[in-house]
């Protein structure tokens, strides 16, 4: 079973440009100009672990401290500026549920359409499709545009396609703070499923009891730096001193 | 070489992909829109119209059956130009996604240059009627329309690709590309044969004329269609050359930069 995750001293240097070179005459006028005004921002650096096939990992921080950035390249958005990423088995290339949607399309062609997006073919979503709107509940929905969903339902049928597309890797970005109560509660259960399968899964989420509930492992991200590896309660620990610690000013502002 | 091969065989592996965004693109074209596919089709026909009253009745270029020839490179033309320009701006409208799903990006223009082939293919069927009208009925040679198809979408790619990857970097590409498809209309024989570059008095005007890659791509349409008869191999040859030439540079451009859009959206 792969699934299989190493990142090696990982770092991510995004360039800021003071003055934005976006125009043929701001590049031919600002030719040296622009090169003074390039800030590095580094997102991340010295980031090294490895998972397991199997593991489900937490990854828990403040705003801004790259778990975002982390978790882009994983998934393959961004390519890391140093270090190595090792990526065995499928991992789910979304970073976000419902990342695809498109608004003017029905919920019907969205599940086809995000499928598709996630490396599936049409046949495969079509197989899978019952499944996937019986999941989300929305059977009376779902030759509606999505963009007359409320928020809810948005996130429940990108809950269920995430859901019920098995990569090797899947990752789960801030599922629950949409959907009632009850729907949380079915989809904690459906993420066991999927774990208890021997999927690897990438949690994260700032709801620190569902963080403790589902990873036996959890890493805490600060400044672009890993600053805990290790069991749930202990990392959890970590964060909020961490929390406690660093005043709400020094945050970094990249999300 | 499996490194060269290793970004085409991702791109073929969201193959489907390419064709759900072009599904898309035409469902959200047509929504709302009583005549739907007829606009697609009207649109080169009155252009036909204007052209025609213009070169053929008003200023009287001296082509005969004048509507069959104009609409024979027109199409092959549109095409180029339509997905030039609309693909200029598919990286940037397609930034939200970008940000967050990992696969080629290369499917997003591919899907613009997908949308435009089928409106093209849309109004060969108009074209048929119109030619068979006026005394050049589609017959055998039509059997080479669909090479020139290939031609004309695979140099279409090419710049799709190209200007798509550019327009990131530079955004006064939109206007640039406005321009650009505008000069080259009229230096493309699609309004006067490609015959009359031989009349030209300065030689080193031709020579610059000849030089139009899309010229080429464009006579595999008039040739068969209007001329009715089979290209030669100098014609063929040449458009390949010039389509295999635009490619190249779509797909260098493009894989070389591609990691690079995310940073300037």
């Amino acid at each position: 079973m792969p699934g299989r995750l190493d990142f090696d001293d990982v770092g991510m240097c995004f360039r800021i440009h003071r003055e934005k070179v976006d125009t043929l005459k701001e590049a031919v006028i600002g030719r040296f100009r622009h090169l003074r005004t390039v800030d590095e921002f580094w997102a991340l650096r010295g980031v090294t672990f490895r998972v397991q096939p199997g593991e489900s990992v937490g990854i828990i921080g403040a705003n801004g401290s790259g778990k975002s950035t982390l978790l882009k390249i994983a998934a393959g958005i961004l390519k890391a500026t140093e270090g190595k990423v090792a990526v065995e088995g499928r991992i789910a290339p979304m970073i976000e549920l419902a990342a695809g949607f498109d608004p003017d399309l029905t919920g019907r062609d969205n599940v086809f359409l995000n499928g598709v997006l996630m490396g599936h073919t049409r046949r495969e979503m079509a197989a899978k499709f019952d499944h996937i709107v019986d999941f989300a509940e929305l059977q009376e929905f779902i030759d509606m545009p999505v963009k007359n969903y409320s928020s809810g339902m948005y996130a429940r049928l990108g809950f269920a396609i995430a859901a019920d597309v098995e990569p090797e890797i899947l990752i789960i970005d801030e599922v629950l703070a949409v959907g009632d109560e009850r729907f949380q509660q079915k989809c904690v259960e459906r993420i066991r499923e999927i774990k208890k399968s021997g999927c690897t899964i990438f949690y994260v989420s700032h709801a620190m009891e569902s963080v403790a509930e589902l990873c036996d492992r959890v890493l805490v991200m600060a400044h672009g730096a890993l600053a805990f590896d290790g069991p749930a309660e202990a990392a959890i620990a970590r964060y909020r001193e961490l929390q406690g610690l660093v005043p709400r000013s020094l945050a970094h502002g990249q999300a | 070489m499996i490194a060269v091969a290793r970004p085409f065989a991702e791109i073929y592996r969201f193959r489907e992909l390419v064709l759900m965004l072009v599904q898309r693109d035409l469902k959200v074209r047509y929504k709302r829109s009583v005549l739907g596919m007829f606009w697609t089709l009207l649109n080169p026909l009155l252009q036909m119209v204007v052209y025609t009253l213009v070169f053929s009745t008003i200023m009287k270029v001296g082509v005969p059956r004048f509507p069959v020839f104009l609409l024979a490179g027109l199409l092959p033309w549109t095409l180029i130009s339509v997905a030039a320009i609309g693909s200029s701006v598919s990286l940037i409208n397609n930034q939200g996604l970008i940000r967050k799903v990992a696969v080629p990006q290369a499917v997003y223009p591919l899907a613009v240059v997908g949308s435009k082939v089928v409106d093209l293919v849309l109004s060969l069927v108009p074209l048929a009627v119109i030619a068979a009208l006026l005394g050049r009925p589609p017959g055998l040679h039509w059997l080479f329309v669909p090479v020139a198809m290939l031609l004309v979408t695979l140099f279409s790619v090419g710049l799709a690709l190209l200007f798509s990857s550019l327009t990131v970097f530079f955004r006064d590409m939109r206007h640039l590309i406005d321009i650009l498809f505008q000069v080259w209309f009229y230096l493309t024989p699609v309004l006067y044969p490609q015959d009359f570059l031989d009349k030209l008095p300065y030689p080193w005007v031709k020579t610059f004329l000849l030089l139009n890659p899309a010229a080429y791509v464009v006579r595999c349409f008039q040739v068969p269609i209007y001329e009715g008869r089979f290209p030669d191999a100098t014609t063929v040859g040449l458009a390949t050359l010039s389509t295999a030439g635009m490619l190249v540079l779509g797909f260098t451009v493009f894989l070389r930069s591609e990691e690079r859009h995310i940073h300037y959206f």
